[in-house]
């Protein structure tokens, strides 16, 4: 009897030992109709990882293309290379950081140590460390999609950040399309044409010189957006494309409001003044909440008086200039272009029949704000974790949550179950000790 | 002129608080039944079971227990490939009582210090859930001073007076940053009181059959100046002061009925069913001392809604020193989907038992019991923080009491 009841609590605690933890199901990944065996992704900084108003490597680490590459290993993808920055110059272009909060205003402060920079454009521009191994992160900083059809971009007057890529003696006239679409692919992920709205729009739709600057015609967009993408399909390969922001939905456009300014205004006169004034392309009137001005609007202007002695934005006769201020008509043109960009996108990725990860309609849920896994993400400036420290580009937690869309299109056009990233172990902004 | 006027608004954090697990584990009889016996166990742990019952006890007695629960809960994230589980750690509940009182006297008094409350999670800094819950650790220690009297040889009653005291400690990430991407975090203790009562109603027919009756009362516990304590960049400091806050947790009143009948000489059944009025639980307040625009007052929903369960077992005495028990239950759980937080992922729940007593003298006894229950397996979208994915949990508790009777 008592050797029994030893023998049932060895029995018991075994049973202990090996039921104790309850055994979820793994998730059943699979790859689907496509092939994810050399993926490569084609874009611009979003692509790219640039952040803070910068490339540099943490943010180069978590682009959104390199966190799809570690989950497409699941189902077969291989290794994914980047033009990774060294650690010792893992600064690359400089950045931003938040040097401090002064009653709860974000003190900005630039990071200048460890940069990549090997010399001076002819325009005075920086160039920086050239990285000619082969890679497939192919996202280039400030590429346009007209640009992308030029010659030229990738010498040193051209995009420092494409230029860093080709071997010297690589012709003059190579165009970023020739470029990406030779590399070898079986995958890709497209995300152009923010360039060729988002510099018009941050330069408050004034005109400029500057081609970075100008707004792309909708059939110029949509002959080379064809042409791109019959370039990357020519071989049979699968893929994914995003479409167009809505420029007005990102922090850039939308933490210097209009009420702010205002408010500025009434407290440093005495109540005298209520209003800010701003250009417009028919003229000088008040700003209204509709009219959206930059993120990178010097304060510290306004009040200044010209030579008139009219304070600056305080009057009709001094007001905000053009470029800070995308003003409700421009707001209007804006939105227009970007839907017809979109509505190309969709018709082009549509008839090749690729994946298209809704980025447009997903920032418009952001700008309302959400919650996920406890997080409450928005467009808010710094505390809605999703965009960086410039306004326009994404924290690592955005990367991740762009991740997963683009995720979710392919899965849901190529029948695959590619996993998800767990969002809540990457950073929103970081704040200073 | 100023800066650019931003004000920081980071979410407030909502930190959630659940009752725990309700785990009865006051006698390790019942255990071994897995919880049936309420009619049929008259010794020193009715005081809890049925205060009505108590004074059917022959003698006066003391008894001394504990068990070892070992809540093991995993969670898959929708999509994700990993699974997260909680910290291995063992929460010991436990319970003493005494019994005075003439022998065969029409009346009989007790005392009884018990955890019916109580639970502890670890779900670590790293899972997919630390803006919800990073651990969680709570009991409710029970104090009751117990009367019971004898109306006729069947029929008795009795009731005690419930003085409890509640401990928390709880856990959670928040979404701020500092330089080295580490989270935030925010912890919350305190220790908080309450009062109740426990009634019950005991009846016996020719020695073999009994009747139980038993109304515990809900236990409204405040806990005042608790200390909550936050870990954020010194850039926040400001906007997330440490200090006292106050909150209440609602213990709800539970009404049970149990039956025993005999199913031979020496085996006897017992059925019970339990229903918890859980639905006084509605939302949770945290009340902080000092408020910013950050830091406000939270409220966050828990709609809890009202839950049985049902349990039954058998005894077999083997003989004048050993008896061998064996049960069953169900316990729909008060927890609907929506409102799955980390701290309870709960569901219904299966449990299984054994237990056996051995009296190795007319004045020493003991009891050991093991009981497994698992919450099945549920996926679900939580209506505040969004997190979705699936739960698992496994619980173990093995136990122990020891009795001396004079």
């Amino acid at each position: 009897m008592k050797k029994n009841f030893k023998l049932y609590i060895g029995l018991a605690l075994l049973g202990l030992a090996t039921s104790c933890a309850p055994t979820l199901d793994e998730l059943e990944t699979s790859k689907g109709t496509a092939d994810f065996s050399k993926f490569i992704a084609v874009g611009n900084s979003l692509t790219s990882g640039y952040a803070d108003n910068g490339l540099y490597l943490e943010g180069q680490k978590v682009a959104f293309p390199n966190l799809m590459a570690e989950q497409f290993k699941l189902v077969g993808g291989g290794e994914f290379t980047s033009p990774f920055f060294s650690t010792e110059q893992e600064n690359g272009s400089g950045y931003i950081r938040l040097k401090s909060l002064v009653d709860g205003n974000p003190v900005m402060e630039p990071v200048t140590d460890k940069l990549a920079i090997r010399g001076k454009s002819p325009s005075g521009g920086p160039l920086y460390t050239k990285y000619t191994e082969p890679i497939q992160n192919l996202g280039v900083p400030g590429m346009r999609l007209d640009m992308s059809m030029a010659p030229g971009i990738g010498t040193v007057a051209g995009n420092p950040y494409f230029e860093r890529l080709l071997p010297e003696g690589t012709s003059p006239a190579l165009k970023y399309v020739e470029y990406a679409s030779s590399h070898e692919h079986t995958f890709f992920s497209f995300w152009l044409g923010n360039n060729d709205v988002l510099g018009y729009a941050m330069n408050g739709a004034a005109e400029s010189e500057d081609p970075t600057k100008k707004l792309t015609d909708v059939p110029t967009f949509e002959f080379a957006y064809n042409t791109f993408i019959t370039a990357l399909t020519a071989k049979g390969s699968k893929g994914v494309v995003a479409t167009i922001p809505d420029v007005t939905s990102i922090p850039f456009m939308n933490t210097v409001t209009t009420a702010r300014l205002n408010a500025a205004v009434e407290a440093a006169s005495g109540g005298a003044a209520k209003n800010v004034f701003i250009a417009t392309k028919t003229g000088p009137r008040a700003a209204t909440a509709e009219d959206l001005i930059v993120l990178t609007f010097p304060t510290a202007l306004l009040g200044v008086p010209n030579d008139l002695k009219i304070p600056y934005g305080m009057h009709p006769m001094n007001p905000i200039e053009d470029k800070y201020v995308l003003d409700k008509a421009e707001v209007a043109a804006v939105t227009a272009r970007v839907k017809a960009y979109n509505d190309k996108i969709k018709a082009i990725a549509t008839s090749k029949d690729l994946a298209i990860a809704d980025v447009h309609a997903f920032l418009n849920k952001v700008k309302a704000g959400y919650n996920y896994n406890g997080v409450h993400i928005s467009a808010a400036f710094i505390t809605g974790n999703a965009f960086s420290l410039d306004g326009v580009h994404l924290t690592p937690m955005g990367n991740a949550i762009v991740a997963n869309l683009f995720i979710d299109a392919i899965n849901s056009k190529y029948d695959s179950k590619i996993s998800k990233l767990d969002i809540s172990q990457y950073r929103g902004v970081k704040y200073p000790n | 002129m100023k800066q650019l006027l931003l004000s920081l608004l980071l979410a407030s954090p909502s930190l959630l608080l659940a009752q725990g697990s309700q785990v009865n584990t006051q006698s390790q009889k019942a255990v071994g039944m897995a919880g049936a016996g309420s009619a049929l166990f008259v010794d020193e742990t009715s005081i809890v079971y049925n205060p009505g019952a108590l004074v059917k006890m022959e003698n006066n007695g003391v008894q001394i227990g504990g068990s070892a629960i070992m809540y093991r809960s995993a969670f898959q994230e929708a999509g994700s490939p990993d699974v997260h589980h909680t910290k291995f750690q063992i929460s010991p509940p436990f319970g003493a009582y005494a019994t005075f009182g003439p022998k065969g006297a029409w009346w009989k008094a007790g005392i009884g210090v018990y955890t019916p409350f109580g639970g502890s999670v670890d779900w670590g800094t790293e899972w997919p859930g630390r803006f919800s819950l990073t651990h969680l650790s709570m009991r409710a220690i029970y104090i009751q001073p117990t009367l019971s009297f004898k109306l006729t040889e069947q029929f008795s009653v009795g009731g005690g007076f419930v003085y409890n005291i509640g401990l928390v400690d709880l856990g959670r990430a928040l979404p701020v940053f500092y330089p080295d991407g580490k989270t935030g975090q925010a912890t919350l203790k305190g220790t908080g009181t309450g009062m109740g009562y426990n009634l019950g109603v005991h009846y016996t027919l020719d020695e073999t059959f009994a009747l139980s009756v038993n109304y515990r009362s809900k236990v409204i516990t405040k806990l005042k100046g608790g200390d909550g304590t936050f870990d954020v960049p010194g850039s926040l400091a400001a906007n997330f002061p440490n200090g006292k806050f106050d909150a209440e947790l609602p213990l709800p009143a539970s009404f049970n009925v149990g039956l025993t009948f005999p199913l031979s000489e020496k085996v006897d059944a017992a059925i019970d069913g339990s229903i918890i009025n859980y639905s006084i639980y509605k939302e949770l307040v945290f009340d902080y001392e000092n408020n910013t625009p950050v830091l406000q007052d939270t409220r966050s929903e828990k709609k809890y809604e009202n839950a049985f369960s049902g349990k039954a077992g058998i005894n077999y005495e083997v003989n004048d020193k050993l008896d061998l028990r064996v049960g069953a239950g169900y316990v729909y759980t008060p927890v609907q989907a929506r409102y799955v937080y980390p701290e309870t992922p709960d569901n219904n729940r299966v449990m299984a038992a054994g237990g056996v007593t051995y009296k190795f003298s007319p004045n020493w006894q003991m009891s050991a019991a093991y009981v497994f229950q698992k919450i099945l397996k549920r996926t679900t979208t939580n209506a505040e923080t969004q997190l979705r994915g699936a739960y698992e949990t496994n619980i173990h508790a093995p136990g122990i009491s020891v009795s001396y009777y004079w």
